[in-house]
């Protein structure tokens, strides 16, 4: 525990320093420092928790109305504490050459400092299980993220998308209030353990505290439909931030689902089913949106919303499992899950850097003037597919380990037969549908940003970006291929966790530990296997070619001879297919002036964007919601469809008051 | 050891078999005569032997696209039930890694489609892979199906459901009917696309692959005709009546039969019915899955039942 409080003094140590030392350079490494230092004492503590289990418990007195401060570090806590530090240390090793060229004009000890407070919030909200110091922290780290968003706050843009964020974010921190102030009510006091007493029982306001606790938790992990702060703020950061946000500093809302359900203890089966419907519209909605995106950062940030509820599948069904008494789906489930947002941060956080390397080398990050970049930036283009086949689930990386366990929940026979069964297998083909979406998504980035011939000549790229942005990319693809080719390893890591869970079970029910999981350790020989075949092949083709120089020509133009690179295919051609079909969720703005006549004397232009349905929705409603119901009433009595509608509304909500009044 | 012998002699040969069948069909239903069987395989033979001729535009991805999309389709056919209810390579839910194996050989080659700059072929490359998202569901409906209703999670287990009772015969010919629109997707077969056709424009498969020649061309080819054989193979061992157990021999000679059978049904389907419009396609996949989206109510309404 002593470690830990060293820790913290060590990060806010490097935040002043950070603030107060002359020199840009100097500012930077003392936060590198800083987060080393106390990266290695939270890992000597935490590691051990994690790898072999055990509890570490701690109580500081504290003045009132806090009173007491229960610090316990559990292998939940571990987990998420063994890769949030040494990331957010990877994620300013990255700042440091990413600010560079601004050095001289900026100060970037501000950056330097917020990234050593954040390490501070997860050390605060991963260990602390008091209310007031566990939102103490969440503020700590929303407020920080706010301040790292708006860096170029110069720019309207941008700081119109903090205050978004800033916004949404305390809407979610009003639920939390509220979820806490409903504990607090019936229990008395803010600890958890204490909390945990009355959660263990089913009763109404338990009911309303989950529903309050997922709907905050699924805002700070941007979950569909509470994710329209998350697109604009992640162009809006540094690359850096948009990083760390989408793959650490939000992964804080899932932890915070985690530790809910260790609390629960004994669900009621609603809880599982709403946590997977709610996951699996997020994981649709959020992949839809990635195939349409112009922006790389914002069609990263869409992609968060799709992993989040990857993992929130996950753990909807690790919930069904608890309350079903099912040890096999308690384990596939949140060690799917839980592995998942370890693989999310490793090539989310990887894909982040390499959009951040491109946005360096070329200032722009806009997929249709982009183009052919893999030639001048070979590094960054290798790590972004990388980053781009993991998230998109394809073997032999690592997000396809946890996406396997999610699927063996979803279609495992330990699901009781019948409509549960048939619900599941139909979730299971809609992660199989977002897996494909994703593959398009990320062929579709990869593919235009990188290859084929640069779409803009007036975009101009700088060459290969420096070692100081590589070597955090480098790290995060090591991990990717590990986690992935060596499937054991991440399991190692989320065995302790898991089994936390899985003691919630009545004592009746076997402990299987991971058993269930390791039926799928073939998965283990598919990706070496793979990698064999695919050497033979690259030898036998290197033989057939006999050493022969290969000949070179123009790329087939069907008999077109004067080709040029506007010529190529565009992003939003590419997806347009798809996006017809799904025009509900995605809607385009269009602006265009074509050109007039046989002979037009004026160039025409078209520009498409694909907008958020909720946000705009969302923005209707606010700004003119009197007008759309001054529209909408005429219609009524006239159009049937408009009519049957706002009769069903109607119907709804009388007959939710009417069994809502019955019940109490 | 026999198991991996038989199953990589069966791969040996029945991919340019069923590609040698399927135009065999076409030809006769045309009034022609046909080329040989085995012609797909002399074409294989011929391009290997060629120097290969690449854009100036391309880059490494574009070599390595089609040996990606080779080394894919050869581990995932270790997985599938060429020879009856039996693969040497069996575990649970085996099927996803498969699906997934088929997914990172067509990103493979749509990335080396896009890797040229022309601008078909990236049209192809789209249309490839938006008709791949919408066919997944159906696939996973259609395996999640037979996996729930037989209790098994390996794909060589889950396709012996049989026929025993009016349900599981209905569950077996709706995922069957389903897996035969996954077949005329995932490998480019009419009514979907048109293989033979030579219009750019209203191509999806052929139209990926304009500028690769020679070996690559050769491995494109040897996969799609291998991938062909997997999926016809998974139709016809889900419509086997014959089981392992019944005696191994006879019940993978009764699945090359079947498998040879779908291929024949292949050509008919091409011969007979026009190519659909592209915008139709969504229409016809939903086809697919709504036909398996019955076999699992079938599949929730019988288990329920039973319980």
């Amino acid at each position: 525990m002593i470690l830990l409080a060293v820790a913290s003094i060590t990060l806010l140590a490097g935040a002043g320093l950070a603030l107060g030392l002359r020199d840009n350079v100097h500012r930077g490494w003392a936060a590198i420092a800083a987060q080393a230092i106390a990266t290695g004492l939270v890992l000597s503590i935490a590691l051990p928790v994690l790898l072999h289990g055990g509890d570490l418990r701690h109580r500081v007195a504290w003045s009132y109305p806090v009173e007491s401060i229960a610090v316990h570090l559990d292998p939940l806590g571990a987990f998420f504490l063994a890769w949030s530090l040494p990331m957010t240390l990877l994620g300013t090793i990255y700042a440091f050459g990413y600010l560079r060229p601004y050095f001289r004009t900026r100060n970037a000890g501000v950056q330097f400092a917020l990234l050593s407070v954040i390490a501070l919030s997860f050390v605060l909200v991963y260990t602390l299980e008091s209310a007031f110091a566990f939102l103490l922290g969440w503020e700590i780290a929303a407020v920080a993220a706010w301040l790292l968003v708006v860096w170029d706050y110069r720019n309207q843009k941008i700081r119109f998308a903090g205050f978004n964020y800033l916004v949404s974010t305390h809407i979610g921190l009003f639920f939390l209030l509220a979820a806490f102030m409903v504990l607090h009510s019936r229990t008395g006091s803010m600890d958890f353990q204490s909390f945990s007493a009355f959660l263990q029982q089913p009763s109404r306001a338990r009911s309303i505290a989950f529903v309050l606790f997922v709907t905050s938790f699924g805002l700070k992990s941007a979950f569909f439909p509470f994710h329209t702060w998350l697109p604009r703020a992640h162009s809006a950061a540094p690359a850096h931030v948009s990083a760390l946000m989408s793959g650490v500093i939000h992964k804080a809302g899932l932890f915070g689902l985690l530790r809910i359900i260790l609390l629960i203890g004994q669900p009621e089966p609603w809880m599982g089913w709403y946590l997977v419907s709610f996951s699996a519209a997020s994981a649709v909605v959020g992949v839809l949106y990635t195939t349409a995106q112009r922006d790389l950062k914002r069609l990263l940030g869409y992609s968060s919303t799709e992993n989040v509820g990857i993992a929130g599948i996950g753990f909807g069904i690790g919930l069904l499992g608890l309350a079903w008494h099912e040890p096999a789906l308690v384990a596939l489930g949140f060690a799917g899950g839980i592995l998942h947002v370890l693989n999310h941060a490793l090539f989310k956080c990887l894909l982040f850097y390499a959009a951040g390397a491109v946005y360096r080398a070329t200032h722009v990050v806009d997929l249709e003037r982009l183009g052919g970049l893999a030639r001048r930036l070979p590094w960054t283009a290798g790590f972004f597919l990388l980053g781009g086949l993991a998230i998109s689930a394809l073997p032999p990386l690592n997000g396809f380990v946890s996406e396997l366990l999610v699927y063996a929940g979803l279609l495992s026979p330990a699901v009781p037969a019948g409509m549960p069964r048939a619900f599941l297998v139909g979730a299971a083909a809609l992660l199989a549908f977002v897996g494909g979406v994703s593959a398009l998504a990320m062929a579709r980035a990869f593919g235009l940003t990188f290859l084929g011939s640069p779409r803009d000549a007036g975009v101009h790229c700088e060459g290969e970006v420096s070692r100081w942005l590589r070597v955090p990319m480098a790290v995060h693809a090591a991990g990717v291929l590990v986690l992935g080719l060596v499937p054991a390893v991440g399991l190692g890591l989320v065995e302790q966790p898991v089994r936390l869970f899985q003691a919630l079970l009545p004592a009746a029910a076997p402990i299987a530990g991971l058993g269930p999981v390791q039926v799928l350790a073939p998965v283990a020989r598919l990706g070496l296997a793979l990698l064999a075949v695919l050497g033979g092949l690259v030898l036998l083709r290197a033989a057939l070619a006999r050493g022969l120089p290969a000949k070179r020509h123009v790329t087939w133009g069907c008999g077109y001879g004067a080709p040029t690179p506007r010529m190529q295919y565009t992003g939003a051609s590419f997806s347009s297919q798809l996006a017809g079909v799904f025009y509900a969720v995605l809607p385009h703005l269009r602006r265009e002036r074509l050109p007039e006549g046989p002979f037009p004397e004026k160039a025409g232009h078209v520009d498409t964007h694909c907008v958020d349905a909720v946000e705009k929705r969302m923005f209707e409603v606010i700004g003119e919601g009197d007008d759309l119901v001054t529209r909408l009433a005429p219609r009524v009595p006239v159009e049937p469809g408009v009519s049957l509608g706002a009769g069903l509304v109607v119907l709804v909500v009388a007959v939710w008051l009417l069994l809502g009044g019955g019940v109490r | 050891m026999l198991l991996w012998l038989a199953h990589v002699a069966a791969l040996l040969v029945l991919p340019f078999l069923t590609v040698g069948v399927v135009n065999r069909t076409k030809s006769r239903w045309a009034g022609r005569k046909g080329p040989r069987l085995f012609q797909s395989l002399s074409d294989c033979l011929r391009l290997l032997r060629k120097q290969p001729v690449y854009s100036a535009t391309t880059t490494g991805i574009f070599r390595a696209g089609p040996l990606v999309l080779l080394a894919t389709t050869l581990v995932s056919a270790a997985m599938m039930p060429v020879l009856g209810a039996i693969a040497p390579v069996s575990f649970p839910y085996d099927f996803v890694a498969v699906a997934y194996l088929w997914g990172l050989g067509r990103i493979a080659v749509v990335l080396s489609a896009l890797d040229t700059g022309s601008s078909f072929e990236g049209m192809g490359a789209s249309r490839e892979a938006t008709y791949a998202a919408f066919v997944e569901p159906a696939l996973f409906l259609a395996l999640g199906t037979l996996a729930a209703a037989t209790g098994h999670g390996a794909l060589a287990d889950l396709v012996g459901l049989g026929a025993r009772g009016p349900a599981q015969a209905a569950i077996t010919l709706a995922c069957a009917a389903t897996l035969f629109v996954v077949l005329q997707v995932e490998t480019s077969r009419g009514p979907v696309d048109d293989p033979t056709t030579h219009l750019e424009l209203t191509m999806i498969h052929e139209v990926m692959i304009l500028d690769h020649s020679g070996p690559e061309l050769a491995a494109i080819q040897w996969a799609s005709a291998l991938k062909t054989t997997l999926c016809a193979a998974l139709v016809a061992s889900i419509l086997n009546p014959l089981h392992p157990a019944d005696g191994l021999l006879l019940a993978a000679a009764a699945n090359v039969a079947l498998t040879l059978l779908v291929a024949v049904l292949v050509g008919f389907v091409e011969s007979l019915v026009a190519r659909l419009r592209l915008r139709a396609i969504p229409a016809y996949v939903s086809v697919a899955t709504v036909s398996a989206l019955v076999a699992l109510l079938v599949t929730a309404w019988w288990q329920g039942n039973a319980r």
